[in-house]
């Protein structure tokens, strides 16, 4: 009986705390998030991006229209897997609903990832909440791919999400067009297996089936490699028995891509003779880049490079905020999404001001009517962007080619798909 | 609901010897649940958001529903090793086969059919959609099967070659998993790429939404409480009596006529039963299932929850799978951050999770063998002196 009372008191007590402090409410401030990893070898750019991203909002006054914005910084990946974490997404889509003055969410890195956090978002009762992405290129989140995609990302049936680069199926056909304008006769494709890899695989794989590269791997995306092997001689003496003068490594550096780059250097040699190239995964890493057998390695991006951005438009938005994050910072930015996720807050930005600063508002800016768009002389990618409202896509369809020269990411050329 | 279970289970213990104590945790089970309960449903978004993030950084309660998904793993777990003195090492595989029970029943995964029984998504959507309690349901009895499919040709086994086996199967199931994308051209599991989104839990009235913190806070504090219910029970009834028979002495268990392996074999899909739905709780907590996921660690975590706590109490087993799963997830990295700015260093706690692990354990063993929350007859074998603990080292 005592204990009995005991736990009825304890009861009272919270009841009692819970009455008294519903009086307080929050400050109208509205959140802006950022979900990136911030662990494992991706650390660098996207620690860039969020520099840059409070950076910008430094620059306009921490102000969208009339509403106060600031920004809160989340990271999906886990010390334990060195990279994103699959349970950690899934734990940041619920703490971003769970956190009411959160309005949108800037992110993912990986679309792995989005494809955790989309639906989750997609279903909140008070959306639902947008999310723009920086860097995700995997086809399947907007636009038919796999089968049920996109569909299944999206239960409530409204879209709420959107990307400011290119999709993997521009991005893979590019790389195969590239590949052949260099000479390259025969491909061997690997991927790490994970969705994205897998995607820009087998873009790669279609699109040089189609103009006639001969493709030595078997299956419709290439073979995967194992990211937990701690060897992968034997992958590529097998590889090195069919002569291929390219490999195209589908996935991201994170996956033991070193690893990989060293074994296939190791068997086949340096990168003039048989010749690697690898998507967007592999861009942003100086870690990579400062290998030695990187060296050579050709690199495609999902939009325009920092370096062709200033190039194309010296003076314009991007080259100023360069130029500012290198005042305030003292570096330039890791890579080139930094400026890609300034342009996706450049979005959410622009449809928090058109909006009523609830996250059903914000989605509704976005995705209904003629959508968001930044004028040339505002966005900092020194071009117009605007995402399409049916599917989120942007209509900035850019390919950069870059090249590991001197243990640096050094531009090509721009790409136009043929 | 959880409450009404205890409080049964409770009233019913009162015959039983130690009841007093049995129900004082189970009061204390209840209260706990009913306080984080409210804290999190009704004061936590009330209070300033500089407090809030505290809770967010401390125990944010995603991690704390998550730390439920651990402990009914670990009573699982506890069951096999602590009840009836197996050894098993390859626990995660059970996790990751109602993991992927979820995935294939409650999930537009197999597009090709369109089956639809009680669930709460739009009929039109192809795959196989089952209602999470009846998903839960098949989970565990999936697992119970596999249970038995292997344990009967390795339960004749001896304790370290048994630890052995499991071992290997551990490792096997999600190997299996993560390369059964193309199996004959039949996709089995998707790859490393998983299964998402899965269904949403289906509750009278409504269909929970990914983040019903509260809502599904109360069903696995339910489903843990019914699995501690069930471990109670058995443990009480002529089978758990025969577990710990076998436990202590196996030669003089089957001398009395307990049929050796049957009641292994019970332990072992009874455990194996907990492990899967354990595994499609956790599936509908992260909202899909992937492979990378399923790893050896897990089988450790687990198998360090349960000797931590105290092999063969449930109530040992479960302070110890809260207590690992919060430094696991959060505590430690909590931990790490509030030294690192006290004191300006910028070391990387949870890089030395493994070795905190480690380190507890070789600890536990020197110093406190019967675990946090020892089990009062493991208690007082252990104490009896160097002989009976010399024998009972023979089984571990």
């Amino acid at each position: 009986m005592k204990l009995r009372s005991r736990v009825f008191g304890i009861i009272a007590a919270a009841a009692l705390v819970s009455t008294t402090l519903t009086g307080c409410s929050s400050s109208n401030e509205l959140i802006i998030a950022t979900d990136l990893p911030l662990q494992g070898s991706s650390f660098d750019s996207n620690d860039s991006t969020n520099k840059a991203i409070e950076l910008y909002l430094k620059q306009q006054g921490y102000k969208a229209g009339d509403f106060k914005v600031k920004l809160k910084i989340y990271d999906n990946a886990t010390a334990a897997k060195g990279g994103w974490d699959d349970a950690q997404c899934a734990a940041n889509a619920q703490a971003h609903v769970a956190n009411k003055a959160e309005v949108a969410v800037m992110g993912t890195y990986n679309s792995g990832c989005a494809k955790i956090i989309v639906p989750i978002l997609n279903q909140d009762p008070t959306g639902p909440m947008a999310m723009i992405s920086d860097a995700n290129t995997n086809p399947g989140l907007t636009k038919a791919w796999n089968p049920g995609e996109p569909e299944v990302y999206y239960p409530s049936g409204v879209r709420n999400y959107g990307r400011v680069c290119t999709t993997d199926d521009f991005q893979g056909a590019a790389a195969a067009q590239f590949a052949q304008s260099i000479g390259v006769k025969s491909v061997y494709v690997l991927n790490d297996t994970q969705t994205y890899g897998q995607g820009v695989g087998q873009a790669f794989t279609t699109e040089a089936n189609k103009i006639g590269l001969k493709v030595l791997s078997s299956g419709a995306n290439g073979e995967g490699w194992d990211a937990k092997q701690t060897s992968y001689e034997a992958l590529f003496t097998k590889i090195k028995a069919l002569s291929p003068d390219m490999v195209y490594v589908a996935g991201i550096f994170d996956n033991n891509g070193g690893q990989l780059m060293k074994d296939k250097v190791k068997v086949l040699g340096d990168n003039t003779k048989v010749k690697v190239m690898a998507p967007d995964g592999f861009t942003g890493y100086p870690e990579f880049n400062k290998m030695a057998e990187a060296e050579g390695v050709y690199l495609s991006f999902a939009g325009l490079s920092t370096d062709l951005l200033l190039a194309n438009n010296p003076t314009g938005a991007g080259a100023t905020f360069v130029a500012a994050y290198k005042a305030e910072y003292g570096v330039d930015p890791v890579g080139s999404y930094p400026l890609y996720g300034v342009a996706a807050v450049q979005i959410i930005m622009a449809a928090i001001a058109g909006s009523d600063g609830t996250r059903a508002g914000v989605q509704k800016a976005i995705f209904s009517g003629a959508g968001i768009s930044i004028s040339a002389n505002d966005s900092v990618l020194g071009k117009a962007v605007a995402l399409d409202p049916a599917t989120g896509d942007t209509n900035a369809i850019d390919i950069t080619i870059e090249q590991v020269k001197g243990g640096a990411e050094t531009t090509v050329t721009a790409w136009t798909i043929k | 609901m959880a409450k009404i279970a205890l409080k049964k289970k409770a009233k019913k213990s009162k015959a039983l010897k130690p009841a007093a104590s049995q129900r004082t945790w189970a009061i204390g089970f209840i209260i706990a649940a009913v306080v984080l309960w409210t804290f999190y449903t009704f004061i936590m978004f009330r209070l300033p958001y500089s407090v809030q993030t505290v809770f967010q950084n401390w125990l944010p309660p995603t991690k704390l529903n998550e730390a439920m998904v651990w402990v009914i793993c670990a009573l699982g777990l506890n069951i096999v090793v602590g009840y009836a003195g197996l050894l098993d090492l390859g626990f995660v595989a059970f996790w990751a086969i109602g993991g992927y029970s979820a995935g294939w029943f409650m999930s537009a995964f197999f597009r090709q059919v369109n089956f639809h029984l009680f669930s709460t998504v739009k009929p039109e959507l192809p795959g196989i959609h089952i209602s999470f309690w009846g998903v839960i349901f098949i989970g565990g009895v999936i697992c119970a099967i596999f249970g038995v499919i292997i344990g009967a040709p390795t339960l004749r086994l001896k304790s370290d070659y048994l630890a052995l086996v499991t071992l290997g199967f551990g490792e096997i199931i999600p190997q299996i998993f993560t390369n059964g994308e193309n199996i004959a051209g039949f996709n089995m599991s998707n790859g490393t790429k998983g299964i998402s989104p899965v269904d949403n839990i289906g509750v009278p009235g409504k269909a929970l939404g990914p983040f019903d913190f509260s809502w599904k806070f109360t069903i696995f504090a339910l489903l843990t409480a019914m699995m501690v219910f069930i471990s109670l029970r058995l443990r009480t009834g002529r089978l758990g009596r025969a577990w710990l028979a076998i436990r202590e002495d196996e030669l003089a268990a089957s001398m009395m006529g307990v049929p050796l392996m049957r009641t292994k074999l019970a332990a072992y899909s009874v455990g194996a039963f907990t492990g899967g739905i354990g595994g499609v709780a956790f599936a509908t907590h992260v909202n899909g299932v992937f492979a990378d996921r399923f790893n050896f660690s897990i089988s450790i975590i687990l198998l360090a929850m349960v000797v931590l706590g105290g092999m063969g109490n449930v109530w040992g087993v479960m302070v110890g799978a809260l207590l690992i799963a919060w430094v696991n997830s959060t505590g430690l990295q909590a931990l790490g951050d509030l030294v690192n700015t006290s004191f300006g260093t910028s070391i990387n706690f949870p890089s030395y999770n493994f070795v905190l692990f480690g380190g507890v354990l070789i600890f536990m063993m020197l110093f406190k063998r019967e675990g946090l929350i020892p089990e009062s007859r493991l208690k007082a074998i252990l104490h009896e002196g160097d002989d009976a603990s010399a024998n009972l080292e023979g089984h571990h």
